[in-house]
């Protein structure tokens, strides 16, 4: 058998990233690429008094003594096809030793399908879809909650409402937020939070009275709202991207739309564009993240890393630039644990692995993968924008124990 | 649904959805107004037209970002700009084209299309833009029961005078008559001095200029991307299929036509409760349309060509 | 009256053109043990396979002389149809191949009725509202998996019955029998009846009406005909990449690929659509691997062949093809 000491003798250890660094989600594939290449420099491969975890003090992978990591990049362009046969290359010809990837749930399929068939580790970093998890694949690991679980999240807050539990907030009676609308964006990813809000809205006890999908590239969503707004709904649910949730609160603006609550779920509305584009309009929105700024003030080693992120691209980290620095920080400790580049030991150590949650930039307990490979130590966090002093804060509302400030409740809509 | 409180009655959602249908579908009509003209006068179809729209409204977004000046004064320089587009059209590449086969000016303008396409994604990257600031930007005027953009509002007006505009053009000036004539019969029309070479050069200009206008109108309240073109492509071969391939004045009522399909649609499919009919399908129903039209009635409503 | 025989009579090509055609072909047998990286392999892959689609365009709109730009619905309907009874009852390729190439005849047929009273551009047009038609249902429809599109699961071994291969080299020699097939059928078409028939059609359409052809109705046959190749190719697809969706398989930028690469290369011709494929299949591919990561210069590669398709629809219209007949003809 291979021993560690011939392994250990690349000084170099190849990890290929696969995200969309052109086409439509050019902007944020660019931005995940720059959270993984300071990741692996700034705190894989160099020590980094900076930052309170152990991995600042490694300088390399302390076990494969001292390797540095190098993250090759492609460009899937969006397209699930190209990201196959990315993916192919990066395994055949620059012989990486396993995949990060590939924030579209459909470019991610393609490519953990070639990974799982050379037996290749795959860890997904950003995909949410809860599909990915559910095909019995050996060599595929996520280390994002998925979408099931930031929707639950929804409905324990609007339970958390209805029982008081929010900070800032006096006990909402149920009425008031019963009825439901959703308008989600009808690929694969929006169209399975669809489903997840109608299931646990059933389960809750909500009443979804009007559901729609809608073409993401929609430019106009005149339509799309007036059928929204025409349900007279409590609360309003949004699953959407950037420019699509833009353009979604422009035109229920216009309507002089005013639900009690209005959510949306990550994506568009975490973007640091999306409070940059529309100001003060989004004072009160509620969106689903896993990262937040202000959680430096409940985690010291977020804002170290924060910090560090900040500091060199002036923008704070979002839940999904903070997760592709997980998905950096857990291949190291992947690497690490299995002391090898062998397939077999780095898939090994990925279902041994066991990360405390101090480690990590996010808020979570840990890294720890179940026998589907989905981490089940991540959380999901619901935050509100909060508009103060001319600028439009992220506040954490969800979890109740982790609150950094009074919940805006009712949404103040728009005058 | 309980009653009252606001919800609104089916005739007013109805109403509204015609409103907003016109609002639109004066854009529709200024955009096919120029696919329509070059169609008249040389019988090629410009399969770049969207991309003209698209270049015009980022003409209106960069003057109006780099110079700081309100959106609708940029209006001229998206004119000017697709004016540009279209001679420069013509005469580097059309020019050529109309020597060859169909086949080859089909990809002729394809090929364009997929220049400019890509060229503004080299340029301007794939980032969605919209105008932010502007004096009438995010603002709505409240008519009754009715909540209309002023955006779009003073699109509808502006788009409505640049057709009366190109209308009077047209018909009253002698370049405008020059040009119908080689129309009408470019042979006749040569006889009596009129330059077949000049007159299409004029065509493209006219072409470009109004679509620009529209996109300078458009970025408004509609994102711009390099792949926006495509969808206003297709909505212009409906309206002038519609229309009728050649006819302005079918291109003024077919544009209202579809922008009223496209809002009326929806509506249509959430009253009669059949919900799977619902906005996704908006567009679906006008490349229908065109499906329809132009195999059941190939002149279309006011069509003279063929 | 054409026979069998006549797929594989290439004796009114020239001798050069022949002793190309075997040298190629030698080249593609012994192509995998070339020694190539992984991804030259899957370029060589989708070449033969664009080759496929080309060809399948060539009947109708290259001897056809209609142009058209929806093939992307055809290759949607073999992909899906494969993806589809695979996952719901785990039909195998073989059987669901030609039940995909079977729905896709149909299809055709029903839509390439009214769609043939139309000509020229009107056609074209059509053509691609009811690939985009078809498109936004395939993404709306929960049946066949909407936008989320559908998943083949993997399967172990090579699998022959499922088509299902771990290593590149085995799909590299099937879509290689398949791009023979594909010639062979070309060869014997342009020889057939149908084929002398649409070349009538096409120089003169009104001549040919007189002589009792039926055009409309040859139109239709070379139209299905083409439906059928390309949904082979679709089928090809869902087990190559286990993964389709309505944007991968179905959109516009697919149907126009596929026209584009049979005009560039010269249609009408045998070759055309091979010299057409090899051209921007390399460049799609290459260029976008190599220009995409770095931040400047994405779109690059699209509008050199833009800039390809205009210089070729203004000077030689007829193709790469054309090119190299006219050099023959100076020449010779």
């Amino acid at each position: 058998m291979v021993s560690s000491t011939i392994f250990a003798a690349e000084k170099e250890i190849k990890i290929g990233v696969i995200y969309p660094l052109s086409g439509a989600l050019a902007t944020i594939g660019r931005d995940l690429q720059r959270a993984a290449e300071l990741t692996a420099d700034e705190l894989v491969n160099n020590k980094n008094p900076n930052v309170d975890t152990l991995m600042a003090k490694w300088g390399g992978i302390p076990s494969l003594g001292g390797a540095k990591i190098k993250l090759i990049f492609a460009d899937s362009r969006g397209e699930p096809d190209r990201g196959a046969d990315l993916a192919k290359r990066l395994i055949l010809d620059d012989k990486v030793v396993g995949l990060m990837g590939a924030y579209q749930s459909a470019v991610t399929k393609t490519v953990s399908a070639v990974a799982e068939r050379y037996g290749i580790p795959m860890i997904n970093d950003s995909s949410t879809s809860p599909d990915l998890t559910r095909r019995g694949f050996k060599w595929f690991w996520r280390t994002t909650p998925h979408d099931e679980y930031f929707d639950k999240d929804l409905f324990e807050l609007l339970k958390g409402l209805t029982e008081g539990k929010v900070k800032g907030v006096k006990t909402v009676p149920k009425d008031q937020l019963k009825n439901l609308t959703y308008a989600c964006e009808n690929t694969e990813w929006g169209s399975s939070v669809a489903k997840d809000l109608e299931r646990f809205a059933k389960e809750y006890g909500f009443n979804i009275v009007k559901g729609l999908l809608y073409s993401a590239n929609a430019p106009d969503l005149t339509s799309e709202a007036q059928a929204v707004v025409a349900a007279k709904p409590d609360s309003m649910l949004f699953a959407s991207y950037l420019s699509d949730s833009i353009l979604m609160i422009r035109t229920l603006k216009g309507m002089k739309a005013s639900p009690h609550l209005f959510w949306g779920q990550d994506a568009g509305f975490e973007m640091a564009d999306f409070p940059r584009m529309l100001g003060a309009d989004t004072n009160g929105v509620l969106t689903r993240t896993v990262f937040i700024a202000k959680l430096a003030k409940v985690k010291k080693v977020a804002g170290q890393i924060n910090e560090l992120y900040k500091k060199k691209y002036g923008d704070d980290l979002t839940g999904a630039t903070a997760r592709s620095v997980v998905g950096v920080q857990t291949w190291a400790y992947v690497l690490n644990r299995a002391a090898s580049t062998d397939p077999k030991a780095l898939q090994k150590a990925c279902n041994e692995i066991d990360i405390p949650g101090y480690e990590l930039v996010m808020p979570w307990d840990g890294i720890k993968f179940d026998a589907t490979g989905q981490n089940i130590k991540g959380r999901g966090l619901i935050g509100q924008y909060q508009w103060k002093e001319g600028k439009a804060e992220l506040e954490i509302i969800y979890p109740f124990d982790l609150a950094s400030a009074n919940m805006i409740y009712p949404f103040p809509g728009w005058k | 649904m309980g009653e009252g409180g606001g919800r609104k009655l089916p005739a007013m959602i109805i109403l509204d959805a015609i409103l907003q249908g016109i609002l639109m579908g004066l854009l529709f009509a200024l955009v096919a107004l120029g696919l329509t003209i070059i169609f008249g006068v040389m019988d090629i179809v410009n399969f770049a037209h969207g991309e003209f729209l698209m270049i015009g409204m980022y003409a209106a977004y960069w003057t109006s970002l780099l110079l700081h000046v309100d959106p609708l004064v940029t209006l001229p320089a998206s004119a000017v700009v697709g004016m540009l587009l279209g001679l420069a059209s013509y005469y580097w590449l059309v020019k050529y084209l109309i020597r060859g086969p169909m086949i080859a000016q089909l990809f002729g303008t394809f090929g364009l299309m997929l220049f400019l396409r890509y060229l503004a994604q080299f340029l301007f990257g794939t980032d969605y833009r919209i105008i932010q600031k502007g004096l009438l930007v995010g603002k709505s005027l409240s008519l009754g029961p009715f909540i209309l953009d002023w955006t779009k509002l003073s699109t509808a007006v502006l788009s409505l005078l640049a057709f009366l505009l190109v209308y009077y053009l047209l018909h009253r000036t002698k370049l405008g008559k020059a040009l119908r004539a080689t129309a009408l019969n470019k042979e006749a029309a040569a006889y009596m001095g009129i330059r077949t070479d000049r007159m299409n050069a004029f065509a493209w200009m006219i072409g470009g200029g109004t679509v620009g206008i529209a996109g300078g109108l458009l970025v408004n309240f509609w994102y711009v991307y390099p792949t926006v073109g495509l969808l206003f492509l297709m909505i212009a071969f409906a309206s002038v299929a519609m229309g009728g391939f050649g006819s302005i004045k079918g291109a003024f009522f077919a544009g209202i036509i579809i922008g009223m399909i496209e809002m009326l649609f929806p509506v249509f499919g959430h009253l009669i409760g059949w919900d799977f009919l619902g906005p996704q399908f908006k567009f679906t129903v006008v490349y229908f349309a065109y499906f329809i039209i132009v195999v059941l009635r190939p002149q279309g409503l006011f069509g003279w060509k063929r | 009256m054409e026979t069998l025989k006549d797929a594989f009579d290439f004796s009114d090509f020239s001798r050069i053109e022949r002793i190309i055609l075997v040298l190629f072909s030698i080249f593609l047998l012994v192509f995998p043990w070339l020694g190539f990286g992984s991804f030259v392999k899957t370029v060589m892959i989708y070449f033969l396979l664009f080759s496929l689609f080309g060809m399948g365009w060539n009947t109708i709109g290259g001897y056809g002389g209609q142009v058209e730009l929806g093939k992307a619905q055809y290759v949607g309907i073999g992909a899906y149809t494969v993806a589809l009874l695979m996952v719901w009852w785990r039909i195998p390729f073989w059987v669901s191949m030609p039940i995909g190439v079977l729905i896709a005849i149909g299809y055709s047929f029903i839509i390439g009725y009214p769609l043939f009273r139309l000509k020229g551009h009107y056609f074209a047009i059509a053509t691609i509202c009811t690939s985009l038609v078809l498109q936004d249902i395939f993404i709306n429809w929960k049946l066949v998996g909407a936008a989320k599109g559908i998943e083949l699961p993997i399967r172990d071994h090579p699998d022959f019955l499922y088509m299902q291969f771990k290593s590149d080299t085995y799909y590299f020699y099937f879509i290689m029998a398949l791009f023979y097939a594909a010639l062979f059928y070309m060869n014997w078409f342009r020889k057939s009846r149908l084929g002398y028939q649409l070349r009538m059609i096409k120089d003169d359409e009104e001549a040919a009406e007189s002589l009792g052809i039926d055009a409309r109705w040859c139109k239709i046959k070379a139209y299905s005909i083409a439906s059928a190749f390309v949904a082979v190719g679709g089928g090809f697809l869902a087990v190559y990449n286990l993964y389709i969706d309505p944007y991968s398989v179905m959109d516009l930028d697919l149907s126009i690929k596929i026209a584009l690469m049979a005009m560039l290369g010269g249609a009408a011709s045998m070759w055309g659509p091979i010299i057409g494929a090899a051209f921007l299949i390399p460049l799609d591919r290459f260029l976008g691997s190599w220009l995409g990561a770095q931040k400047g210069l994405i779109g690059v590669d699209f509008m050199i062949y833009a800039a390809m398709i205009m210089a070729v629809s203004a000077y030689q219209p007829r193709g790469i093809w054309g090119i190299i007949e006219q050099f023959r003809k100076r020449g010779a």
